[in-house]
């Protein structure tokens, strides 16, 4: 340790030792440790710019063969440090302590990161990373408070947020503490060809519903026409003021049959429409839902359907409520479709939570969180500037009512500062891109102020944890699915298979 | 091809004298029907017993019809339901297959651990047919999940599947709370689904699974049921058309009142005004009230004298329901109106997780809890002895729990 200030100290690595970006290194300063992490490289040397420019030009120009005298000593790495966490006795806390001048600073030791324990209910990440290296140290946040103050995954394509994604789904399946609503627009954590949350031994605490050719087990995805309400459509579909006052007029006047009556432009006693406005509403509905009019009859082609489905919003719910990953294949579907059904399904969640809140039973629950790839579709400036959706409204109040966002995006700079700095978990991949590495860093939980290199320089599967819930944004690496997957499917103890009551012939 | 297809009979579920014979008699009348319309064979889909070993005076009225069915040529094929079903595999149902008088289609081998179900061939028709037993709070849900499908789905000719399970595509809003399970865990392909437990009366087709059907109780189970259902059924499918068959026991006539803001007299006088001037011969009346009374407690209605004027007008019998009535007079009390099931169910939610036991999860322990107590649910028979029930119960509890109780 040779200089420099709090949080941008500087250090001189021994000859032979390879420093790396993002690498975690322990000052020993009596009782404590302070755990640093580099954040900079730079070339040191005792002889000066000029001279060394001259050597470098005779070995150039001349081909002189030159060497330094006691090289080691004369020119050397320089490492640029930041102070992450103190430790003593096991315990971390907010690094305000300064290592003593010249004092030496060493690789971390598995024992140094003792006080990286695992909480009560633990949310599984990755593995702690030292530079490049993972180390063999989980990483778990306490999962009920995370995932109620939102988790917000960003990365450029191809980085590693799926991985992760499958990585933290398959890991809260084993818990009981949190129910899970995943919008899946590309059907890739079900696993329905490949590896996926099907395969997880408790695979019971997994549900998932799709719309095409379900897989046993599965279930039809249909939504009766029945359990959709005007602010449904709120952040789906732009409806003009007075579109919107019909819709709600409809739904005050017909209840649970508004649809139906709107669609046949049923006249409601004592209100008159302006001429188009009906036909309006009526022609975007038909459009939104995949619905036909013949005659006197509604014929459904997609998933909202006037007889089935009654009760898939309320199962849904139910599962969640009992702690299960419940997985919507929205692939077939245009982002429209599918807004509304995380819209319908996201809006009767909260509802219910206000209420059991209002009860005093909300503590019974567990908490629930909706994954929502590419948020900035529903938590984008544009979007929101035409009033505010229920997942807007789920990111600014949803942690009183245990319900949170996990948000993907790998464009941050189109959410809203607001909404950025409600997400107080954020879990940052690789970012190219200097504007979305700055609303990140701007709205980060720890000062990442020195951290933009760093975060361009992540590699596929490496992360920096920025957490209200964590005492410093910490280094991982994510496992690959595959890796974790066939570990816990490998250990499962096969179960005795229990046919009581058939008459069966064994073979 | 003509068949009937029943299910839920429930014979023995009534425990209201006036009411136990009703099941019986009701299935007495749905054979006759079918010897009359001339049907192939029958079809049960679970629980046609209340429990796995019903009482003699039923039981024997039930040998009757179905004895008489044998004798006119007409086979009768079954499945347990969940609750005539035994984990020991031991039910009257057994006794009654070796005597002839039916055949259980649920049938297989192990194979691969796997079950792979095996058809049964009506020779008359032709018609192949395979069948999956219900549990109770749906266990036989881990049945399917091991079900081999590609026989069943393979085989050519026309099959008939029977099952005793809720469906959750087809669940209706009113019955959001029963446990049930996913279409996708049926086999495909089959022509028709003979289903069972569902107490609705409900038809459907679905792509690439046929029609799908619940022909609902032959006699409604409850209170809420004879409400709703009035009478119990059957269909009858004649080259592939189905046509629901009636089964008329007594009338219903239905009495509800909403007492918000009236004291017991005044539901008392509207009552009795609405009773007035009819005859109730050969009815059951069920008097539903709810609402918040003004002053005065439920007790305070005068039931007794409304039933001595109903008995009084010839019905056959009267039933009143005031769960969801109360007064502003007293505390309220919360009365949530559920099925013994589902109120078993959630009790049991709440209970999961108080004694940590290693590798021993809430889900395992929430199946364990309902297998014991569905093998812990027998009833002691008539006839049978102290120590030949403690046998049996030691059995089935010992099945359950894996281990040899001694």
């Amino acid at each position: 340790m040779i200089g420099g200030e709090f949080g941008k100290i500087i250090a001189r690595q021994k000859a032979g030792e390879k420093l790396e970006l993002g690498e975690l290194l322990v000052s020993e300063s009596g009782e404590n440790k302070i755990l640093m992490q580099v954040f900079d490289l730079i070339y040191g040397s005792q002889i000066s710019q000029q001279n060394l420019e001259l050597i470098s030009g005779m070995k150039l120009e001349e081909n002189a063969d030159t060497e330094f005298f006691d090289r080691n000593l004369r020119n050397y790495m320089l490492a640029r440090l930041k102070n992450l966490v103190t430790i003593n006795k096991e315990k971390a806390f907010v690094s305000k302590l300064m290592p003593s001048f010249f004092s030496e600073i060493k690789k971390e030791k598995k024992d140094d990161l003792s006080f990286l324990t695992k909480p009560e209910n633990p949310l599984f990440i990755g593995n702690l990373r030292s530079g490049s290296k993972m180390l063999d140290v989980p990483i778990y946040l306490e999962g009920s408070r995370v995932l109620s103050h939102h988790i917000l995954i960003a990365g450029t394509t191809g980085r590693g947020k799926s991985v992760l994604i499958s990585n933290i789904l398959w890991n809260l399946i084993s818990q009981d503490y949190c129910g899970i609503l995943v919008l899946d627009p590309h059907d890739e954590y079900y696993g329905r060809d490949k590896l996926g949350l099907k395969d997880h031994p408790k695979n019971e605490k997994v549900s998932y519903y799709t719309p095409k050719e379900p897989p046993a087990g599965a279930k039809t995805l249909k939504i009766n026409l029945k359990t959709i309400k005007p602010q449904h459509f709120d952040g789906v579909v732009n409806f003009s003021d007075p579109q919107r006052q019909a819709l709600i007029l409809y739904y005050k006047f017909f209840g649970s049959n508004w649809i139906n009556n709107l669609l046949f432009e049923r006249k409601i006693e004592g209100v008159t429409f302006h001429d188009q406005t009906v036909a309006v509403v009526k022609r975007r509905l038909l459009h939104l839902l995949d619905l036909e009019i013949q005659g006197e009859n509604i014929i459904t082609k997609g998933i909202f359907d006037i007889n089935a489905g009654i009760n898939t919003i309320y199962d849904i719910i139910k599962e969640l409520e009992d702690g299960k990953v419940v997985i919507i294949d929205t692939s077939s579907f245009s982002g429209a479709v599918e807004i509304l059904i995380g819209s319908l399904i996201a809006t009767e969640l909260l509802n219910n939570y206000k209420f059991y809140k209002m009860k005093g039973t909300l503590s019974n629950s567990p908490v629930i969180s909706i994954v929502l790839e590419e948020a900035p579709r529903v938590l984008g400036k544009e979007i929101l500037e035409s009033g505010p959706n229920i997942f807007s409204t789920i990111a600014r109040e949803g942690r009183k009512f245990k319900v949170g966002l996990t948000a993907i995006t790998q464009l941050p700079s189109l959410i809203p500062r607001e909404i950025l700095a409600n997400m107080n978990t954020k879990i940052i991949l690789g970012i190219e891109m200097k504007p979305e590495r700055t609303a990140i860093i701007e709205s980060a939980s720890q000062d990442l102020s020195d951290d933009d290199r760093n975060i361009a320089s992540l590699d596929i599967g490496e992360a920096l944890i920025s957490s209200n819930f964590a005492k410093f944004a910490i280094p991982v690496r994510i496992p690959l699915f595959e890796e974790i997957a066939k570990k816990d499917i490998g250990s499962k103890k096969q179960e005795k298979r229990d046919f009581s009551g058939i008459k069966i012939s064994y073979n | 091809m003509k068949f009937a297809h029943l299910a839920d009979c429930h014979i023995g579920s009534w425990r209201e004298p006036k009411l136990k014979d009703t099941s019986t008699l009701a299935f007495s009348k749905a054979t006759d029907k079918c010897v009359k319309e001339n049907v192939d064979f029958i079809l049960i889909s679970g629980d046609l017993f209340n429990t796995s070993f019903p009482r003699l005076d039923n039981l024997k009225t039930a040998v009757n019809s179905l004895k008489k069915l044998k004798d006119k040529g007409i086979p009768v094929y079954i499945i347990p339901g969940s609750h005539d079903y035994s984990p020991s595999g031991k039910t009257m149902l057994d006794v009654l297959e070796e005597a002839g008088l039916f055949v259980n289609v649920v049938k297989g081998e192990e194979v691969c651990g796997k079950l792979k179900l095996n058809f049964t061939i009506d020779k008359k028709t032709g018609a192949k047919i395979a069948g999956m037993l219900g549990k109770r709070y749906s266990l036989e849900k881990k049945y399917y999940e091991n079900l081999m499908t590609e026989n069943l789905e393979k085989e050519k000719g026309y099959k008939i599947f029977m099952f005793h399970s809720g469906i959750d595509e087809l669940k209706p809003e009113d019955m959001q709370n029963i446990i049930t399970q996913p279409l996708s865990l049926l086999p495909k392909n089959f022509d028709y689904y003979a289903g069972g437990h569902v107490h609705i009366v409900k038809d459907t087709k679905i792509e690439g699974y046929g029609t799908i059907a619940y022909p609902g109780p032959l006699f409604p189970n409850s209170f809420s049921e004879l409400e709703k259902l009035e009478r119990g059924g059957f269909y009858i499918v004649e080259n592939g058309s189905l046509r629901w068959e009636p089964i008329q026991i007594y009338n219903i006539f239905k009495i509800t009142k909403n007492c918000n803001g009236k004291n017991p007299e005044q539901v008392y006088d509207e009552i009795t005004s609405e009773i007035k001037h009819k005859e109730f011969n050969n009815t059951i009346v069920l008097i539903r009230l709810h609402g918040t009374l003004s002053s005065g407690k439920p007790t305070g209605i005068d039931f007794k004298e409304i039933f001595s004027i109903l008995y009084g007008k010839s019905a056959y019998f009267v039933m009143k329901n005031t769960s969801a009535l109360t007064t502003k007079e007293f505390e309220e009390i919360k009365i949530d109106v559920k099925s013994v099931e589902e109120a078993e169910n959630s009790i049991i939610k709440e209970h999961l997780g108080q004694i940590k036991l290693k590798n021993f999860d809430n889900e395992k322990e929430e199946l364990l809890i309902k297998s014991l107590m569905e093998a812990l649910s027998t009833e002691k028979q008539e006839g049978e002895t102290n120590p030949d029930f403690e046998r049996r119960i030691k059995e089935e509890v010992s099945k359950v729990l894996d281990i040899d109780v001694k």
